[in-house]
């Protein structure tokens, strides 16, 4: 009886033990990270952003915000427009919580309405850079040679590349919206730095035994690639997700703060609206504080959040830095 | 004759989150002037708390929360900075346990050595300690010129050198050389211990070698103390503590050391683990790994009493194990 | 020294020509490609027109075309502005790019020398109120979104205290009746800082030849520095420019705060943590144990060598810090090559863009190779 359940055990499916023991190293890795403050503040404030976007949105806007019949008042982000209010912008009232802005806008439909698009394009940017910089970190650090010395000096050259102005002039030849911006932010950063911090983890996995025995065992070197060193430098590759994704919404929110994109709405859009109508201005800047304060807030603890959780990761990822 | 250094019932102990480490716990000793003396134990003993009490170099969490250390009858333990400032290095210098990072490496280190001196002695000027380094190196058996050099263009072993001319430097009464050799080859350890201990006899400096390594103190101390879990368990002249040792901790120490003469001996190893120093108990602290413990050295602390003269030691059984060992050989 | 100098210069040399390869052929990429961009300027004469053409090889192959290029940016032929027409581009830039490096190395020394001492003293007394303090305004400053910044500082200097001038590089009222340039005033102005940088420098270096001891070094820098700017002071005082010289400061100090703060908190967090690594090394408790002040170690052996780090953050940093110098100017209406480049790409004007650009570019490879310099100087390690 008792070997029949020791060979059940046996027979596990490696797919559910491989399940099991990554949960086992993610409760422990979630140990440390929960015992760093910063990270659990930014995960917090991350959490609460994507409920405020992803749902309440749609709930308000599918019944408080929903068009009414009589064509008055419209919360639509883009289109809308409250014909019951005379001077706008409007301070916050318990018809618009934060106001109108110059456009006779709801300010809070804006701000909500801008959120799943800013972690769309955060996510999308860091994915790609990630994806490249694993890639080629692992490549150049497998092969050597001339492959790595041709990127690190590239890296360089992306480390210095002066990326916001780049942007700038490219938005003056090309129309750039969230799909393109998330690409071309993607693409280069995918060249840069996070290519040698790679690029150094992976030597020092290449050098591991394992490596070696599966050399010996006649795995080709892309399978070595994928299979043996990319899991291994995959947590630091997550950790450095979340400092692009920082860099990615940073982006996207000043060059919309400039006017330079071409989308719809963001809350650098809301700043550059309220910029460009001339209620930033000077002294108005005290009054008009519920045109600029809420999306700039928005941008930067979303902004400063991803930081937050990179810094609670380094401290799971990065074991020097850990606590006693 | 007046003992330069005197240690009276030290008790240094560290504040931890999980509570308070004992590590050096009613520690008392002697230096007379022109002396060696070696202290030996097991890592994480407390020898090295003991040294840094005695520079007061305390890290945030460590007090000394009594006892008194008298360096030519002032007491150390009680002096504000600057007056601790003006003992350090003009009247116990130090040398490190890790060469290869005791000096600053933007600094060159002939440089090093002469901040030191103008710090205590204002009078004299530049060219003149340039001239003492220079005098300094030739003694430890370094070229002046590698005085402008910078610590990454030394050698391992040169740099063990360097300290040792640093520590020289202010012509202090005391050098507390903390395994000055560990970081170092077999053959250079030698060289350069012995040189010390020319050095020493040279000056008439008073000494205190640290080491885990009982071989190496033998070889250059007058008098050795060990050390058990914060407390000296046997404190008497080289001699004495490797002709008659009566601490049974003592006999496993040097039972535990291979030796190149004399007799083959099976090399025996303490039994069980070097205790904790966090919440330590109030029985004898060696006990549990004491073949000889009865049920006193489970209930109280031994006292540290000299059981001949100059010979210190803190057990309830050293006859016993005189007798025991007498019976072995 | 010398050969680490030469090989850095090198290796920023080829970065250059990559850049501008980079550029060229993203620019080329475009719709209509570079030729497009330099001639659909409706200023521009038939004439005009072919003299371009000709000046940038368009009608030739792309190779031929990226080798005038690369030719033209050297010899700082970049083309004419179709905003300014039928100013140069280059003079544009020689007129902006002044300003805009004033402005950075004023903004960077003061944010450096602030960072670097608060976060030193963070790191040497911890557990402090300071501390939680500091560390929160440091990461605040870090995560802010740059133009809320802006906003609060012109606010809160400009409106609420209304202290300060919040735009414009000088005020027009005063300079009327004038009858020299601004251009003129600033560049005296960035003449007698150079000046009185490098005697302080000079001095630095003579003090460290002259004398060891620290009193007699300081003694020696302090009364030099005094020296240089009473007289840099007394010049301007007589000149007839000094007022015009005050209110280009004057106009320049919100500017400078705001680029200040961007990059402040960067050095102040990284300076702390490299810091509280320092002080755990062993050479820290030699120079404890040698009874030097505890000033001494601090200053000498601790911050000395946990400064190191901060220099090479410095670099890694300063695409953040030139974005950000970019939104100040826009946001004062600063003239330098910040509000060039954005204001050029908003008017459609090709030319001056992309050379801004490229000028952009150098500036930052040479910020590079000056803090490259800067750290050969400060680590030996790295003097081989």
């Amino acid at each position: 009886m008792k070997s029949k359940e020791n060979t059940k055990e046996v027979f596990e499916s490696p797919l559910k033990i491989r399940m099991k023991l990554a949960w086992r190293a993610f409760k422990e890795n979630w140990k440390i990270f929960s015992e760093s403050k910063i990270g659990v503040l930014g995960l917090w404030i991350v959490i609460t952003f994507a409920i405020a976007g992803f749902v309440v949105y749609p709930i308000l806007a599918s019944t408080v915000w929903k068009p009414t019949l009589s064509g008055m008042t419209s919360y639509d982000p883009v289109t809308g427009y409250d014909f019951t209010t005379m001077n706008n912008p409007t301070p916050p009232s318990w018809h618009h919580l934060l106001g109108t802005d110059p456009l006779g806008r709801d300010v809070l439909a804006q701000l909500l309405y801008s959120t799943p698009r800013e972690f769309a394009l955060g996510i999308l940017a860091a994915l790609i850079t990630v994806f490249i910089g694993t890639v080629i970190g692992t490549v150049s650090a497998y092969y050597g040679g001339v492959v790595d010395t041709f990127f690190m000096r590239l890296a360089d050259l992306v480390l210095l590349f002066p990326f916001i102005p780049f942007l700038i002039v490219l938005s003056g030849m090309i129309q750039i919206d969230l799909l393109r911006l998330a690409l071309i932010i993607g693409l280069i950063s995918g060249f840069g730095g996070i290519t040698i911090v790679l690029r150094s983890q992976a030597m020092v996995v290449k050098v591991k035994p394992f490596i070696e025995s599966a050399k010996v065992s006649g795995a080709s070197n892309p399978y070595i690639i994928v299979n043996h060193i990319i899991p291994n430098v995959m947590p630091l590759s997550f950790l450095y997700m979340m400092f692009n994704v920082t860099g990615a919404i940073f982006s996207e929110a000043v060059l919309s703060f400039f006017g330079l994109l071409n989308i719809r709405m963001s809350w650098g859009l809301m700043i550059y609206t309220a910029d460009t109508a001339g209620y930033i201005v000077g002294g108005n800047i005290g009054h008009y504080w519920w045109l600029w304060l809420p999306p700039g807030a928005a941008i930067t603890l979303l902004c400063g959040a991803f930081y937050f959780i990179g810094r609670g990761l380094d401290e799971v990822v990065n074991p020097r830095l850990r606590r006693r | 004759m007046r003992p330069v250094l005197e240690v009276k019932n030290l008790k240094m102990y560290y504040n931890t989150r999980a509570g308070i480490v004992k590590a050096a716990d009613d520690i008392s000793f002697t230096l007379a002037q022109g002396e060696s003396m070696g202290l030996v134990g097991e890592s994480g003993c407390g020898k090295t708390s003991v040294s840094m009490s005695i520079m007061r170099l305390l890290a945030e969490n460590a007090n000394i929360v009594n006892g008194n250390i008298y360096f030519k009858g002032k007491d150390i333990v009680k002096l504000n900075d600057e007056e601790i400032n003006k003992i350090r290095w003009a009247g116990i210098a130090m040398i490190f346990q890790a060469a290869m990072n005791s000096l600053n490496p933007v600094y060159k280190v002939g440089d090093q050595i002469i901040e030191a001196i103008l710090a205590h002695e204002p009078n004299v000027t530049f060219e003149e300690s340039r001239a003492r380094v220079a005098e300094l190196y030739k003694l430890v058996g370094l070229d002046p010129k590698r005085m402008d050099n910078y610590p990454h263009e030394y050698s391992g072993g040169m740099k063990q050198r360097a300290i040792i001319a640093m520590s020289l430097s202010c012509n202090p009464d005391i050098i507390i050389a903390d395994e000055p050799t560990t970081a170092l080859d077999v053959i250079v350890q030698d060289m350069i211990l012995k040189e010390m201990a020319k050095i020493q006899k040279k000056l008439n400096m008073s000494m205190i070698y640290i080491s885990h390594d009982i071989a190496v103190i033998a070889e250059v101390a007058e008098k050795i103390a060990i050390m058990y879990a914060g407390k000296i368990v046997e404190l008497s002249d080289a001699v004495t503590v490797f002709k008659k040792p009566a601490h049974p901790y003592t006999v496993g120490l040097m039972s535990s050391f291979p030796s190149i003469h004399g007799e083959k001996k099976k090399l025996v190893t303490i039994p069980g683990e070097p205790p904790n120093l966090l919440n330590a108990p109030d029985h004898c602290r060696f006990a549990p790994r004491c073949p000889f413990a009865t049920k006193e050295c489970w209930e109280k602390m031994p006292l540290y009493e000299e059981i001949s003269p100059n010979h210190f030691v803190a057990c309830f059984h050293p006859q016993n194990l005189r007798k025991q060992v007498s019976k072995d050989a | 020294m010398l050969k680490y100098i030469g090989k850095r210069l090198v290796q920023i040399f080829i970065l250059l020509v990559v850049y501008v390869a980079v550029v060229f052929f993203l620019l080329h990429s475009m719709p209509g490609g570079i030729k497009a961009m330099l001639t659909t300027n409706p200023n521009l004469t038939p004439q005009a027109r072919d003299s371009i053409l000709h000046a940038f090889g368009l009608d030739q192959s792309l190779w031929v075309q990226f080798l005038t290029y690369l030719k033209n940016i050297f010899t700082l032929n970049l083309g004419v502005s179709f905003s300014f027409y039928p100013t140069p581009v280059w003079s544009i830039i020689a007129e902006r790019l002044p300003r805009t490096i004033f402005l950075f190395a004023t903004a960077t020394l003061i944010s450096f020398f602030i960072g670097f001492s608060s976060g030193k003293s963070l790191a040497w007394k911890r557990g402090k109120v300071s501390e939680y303090v500091a560390t929160i305004i440091g990461v605040i400053t870090y995560t802010v979104f740059t133009p809320l910044l802006i906003f609060v500082l012109i606010w809160f200097f400009g409106a609420y205290l209304g202290i300060l001038p919040i735009n414009q590089f000088l005020n027009p009222d005063l300079w009327v009746n004038t009858t020299f340039d601004a251009q003129t005033v600033f560049l005296y102005l960035l003449l007698t800082v150079s000046i009185v940088g490098a005697a302080i420098l000079f001095s630095f270096i003579v003090a460290q030849k002259v004398s060891h001891r620290v009193k007699t070094k300081k003694i020696i820098l302090y009364t030099s520095t005094a020296i240089a700017s009473a007289l840099s002071i007394f010049w301007w005082a007589i000149s007839p420019y000094g007022i015009y010289g005050a209110d280009i400061i004057w106009h320049m100090v919100l500017p400078v705060l705001s680029v200040a703060i961007i990059s402040y908190a960067g050095t102040m967090l990284v300076m702390r943590d490299s810091m509280l690594e320092t002080i755990k090394e062993d050479f820290i408790t030699t120079a404890r144990a040698k009874g030097l002040p505890d000033k001494v170690v601090r200053d000498k052996h601790a911050a000395r060598t946990a400064m190191l780090p901060v220099i090479t953050n410095f670099v890694l940093s300063m695409g953040f810090v030139v974005s950000g110098g970019l939104i100040t100017e826009s946001l004062f209406s600063w003239p330098g090559m910040g509000m060039t480049l954005l204001n050029a790409t908003l008017a459609k004007d090709y030319p001056l863009a992309s050379g801004a650009l490229i000028f952009t570019g150098i500036f930052v490879l040479f910020a590079h190779l000056v803090v490259d310099i800067v750290y050969a100087f400060l680590d030996p390690r790295i003097r081989y």
